[in-house]
């Protein structure tokens, strides 16, 4: 019992001085059930192959160039199909939050589109605009834009009635009342939204590369499985997931403890 | 000197549910001297904070004046500085940032509106909490950053709606205290709406008695200043206007 208490009290101690720690240690086990199952030798080696191979295999593509060819090719077209969302939703966010009247009238119709998920829109978009970059783009800008739009106005009308009269009678016009109190107020659900908007982004993204894509991450675990290598599966279904922890961690993460949890607004 | 003048203020608001008007203020006059401190007191529902809403210009009234040295209000306007129950301090700046907002919005450069912010601030005593965010304040402290913050802009008249209710007693009547004090050293025009009898008389100048949307009396508050809590709790004059005006309040 003394020696459990010790070595938790240890790992606590540990996790606070190397935070990334506390990330990695769960995987341990997960891991070594991976080991334990294709070592008993249940499944045939090219069903389901251990770490080694899955390492191995992502030495081999990158060496060859064609990870990181793939990676950047899922990554721009997350970032800008974000970016597009951002730029459009929360605009179209504040509009709404601020406005009885837009509210009223936009609120049924977003809801409306909202059910029509993303991979919903792929057959008519392949009629429309082809396998392509404008039916990628499309969809990941469609699926980024509703969390968005939907967080930006519940933080819009999140923000205290009293706040915005205050910075009136302090001589702010409406203009300024919009950027020095509407925007900071909202702030921390337009994050939430982003976030979520990025999830969701990330997911519809990869689907749409394994129908339209000719590259990317989604492309190569699909072509994989008609060479039958599940190793390039595997990979890629870990570097997904490897990579929005890291865009969780190191990027909303921060921006949500610099904001939302500094002024109190978010209770950490 | 005349610096605000209510006459034959009324409210009625439209009520979607019943189909009906209602009247939250049905006639109040009132003339406020510059540099004088009223005390607006009344039972909850009597229409006081509706009447500092449509002087704040928050909300439009439906009938009579509001007249600002003359001029008829329209709209918010820095000119009339608010204090609010709920503090209203801007989360995501900081104490010092919050104060010195007034003056950024008259376009005062950044050096300058800082060396006001620091003036106003160590007028209540909060030097040292200039660069703190207003979560990391207690409540009475949050409150005294709300008052200079509506001092800092220099207003023609200070709105007061009910600013310490929701602190604890002992602050309450510290900062009741502090709020006589700064008010001698620098004689803003204040109207100070409350439902605490003691509170009013303590205040105020003047304690305007209000009663379902009309004013039922005004009573003169000849006590001399400062005005301590120690001092006045055992003052016989203090008592009987207190007593004066909790009756008044009871059988309105």
């Amino acid at each position: 019992m003394n020696i459990l208490l010790r070595s938790w009290s240890a790992y606590t101690r540990a996790t606070a001085r190397w935070p990334g720690l506390a990330a990695l240690v769960p995987f341990i086990p997960v891991i070594a059930l991976w080991v334990a199952v294709t070592e008993s030798g249940m499944f045939p080696r090219a069903f389901l192959p251990g770490p080694v191979e899955v390492v191995k295999a992502f030495f081999s593509l990158t060496y060859r160039g064609i990870l990181p060819d793939y990676l950047q090719d899922s990554l721009v077209r997350l970032f800008t199909g974000a970016a597009l969302g951002m730029a459009i939703g929360i605009p179209l966010g504040i509009l709404i939050g601020t406005s009885k009247w837009a509210h009223r009238v936009s609120w049924p119709i977003l809801l409306f589109f909202q059910a029509i998920g993303d991979i919903a829109w792929l057959p008519i978009l392949l009629i429309w605009f082809g396998f392509g970059l404008t039916t990628m783009t499309f969809v990941i800008v469609y699926t980024v834009l509703f969390p968005v739009v939907l967080n930006t106005v519940l933080g819009v009308e999140s923000v205290p009635r009293d706040l915005a009269r205050a910075a009136r009678s302090l001589g702010a016009s409406p203009a300024r009342v919009l950027w020095e109190v509407t925007l900071p107020g909202a702030l921390p659900n337009i994050i939430t939204g982003l976030r979520n908007g990025l999830g969701y982004g990330w997911r519809a993204l990869i689907a749409v590369e394994m129908i339209v894509g000719t590259s990317g991450i989604g492309f190569m675990m699909f072509d994989a499985r008609r060479s039958g290598s599940v190793v390039e599966i595997l990979l890629g279904m870990i570097i997904l997931g490897l990579l929005w922890y890291i865009v969780d961690a190191w990027i909303l993460a921060p921006i949500e403890r610099a904001t939302g949890q500094r002024w109190g607004l978010v209770t950490s | 000197m005349k610096t605000l003048e209510l006459r034959n203020l009324k409210k009625t608001y439209f009520d979607p549910y019943a189909g009906s008007h209602v009247t939250a203020v049905h006639d109040v006059s009132l003339e406020v001297q510059q540099g004088d401190f009223v005390s607006v007191v009344g039972p909850s529902g009597c229409g006081k904070t509706t009447i500092l809403n449509m002087v704040a210009g928050f909300i439009p009234h439906s009938g009579g004046e509001i007249l600002l040295n003359g001029k008829a209000i329209n709209g918010p306007g820095p000119e009339r500085g608010v204090v609010f129950q709920s503090f209203a301090l801007f989360p995501w700046k900081t104490v010092l940032d919050n104060v010195g907002f007034g003056p950024k919005m008259r376009g005062v450069p950044k050096a300058e509106r800082d060396r006001i912010a620091h003036e106003y601030l160590a007028l209540a005593g909060l030097s040292h909490a200039a660069s703190r965010y207003p979560n990391e304040l207690s409540g009475g402290m949050q409150q005294r950053v709300g008052v200079v913050r509506a001092l800092a802009n220099h207003p023609e008249v200070l709105l007061m709606d009910e600013p310490f209710a929701s602190v604890d007693a002992q602050t309450r009547m510290t900062l009741q205290e502090e709020l006589t004090r700064i008010w001698q050293e620098r004689r803003p025009t204040v109207i100070f709406i409350t439902h605490d009898v003691a509170e009013a008389v303590f205040l105020a100048n003047r304690v305007v008695v209000l009663s379902k949307g009309r004013v039922l009396d005004q009573i003169e508050v000849a006590l001399p200043r400062p005005r301590v809590w120690d001092d006045l709790i055992e003052d016989e004059t203090f008592k009987r206007l207190s007593a004066q005006v909790l009756h008044m309040v009871r059988s309105a």
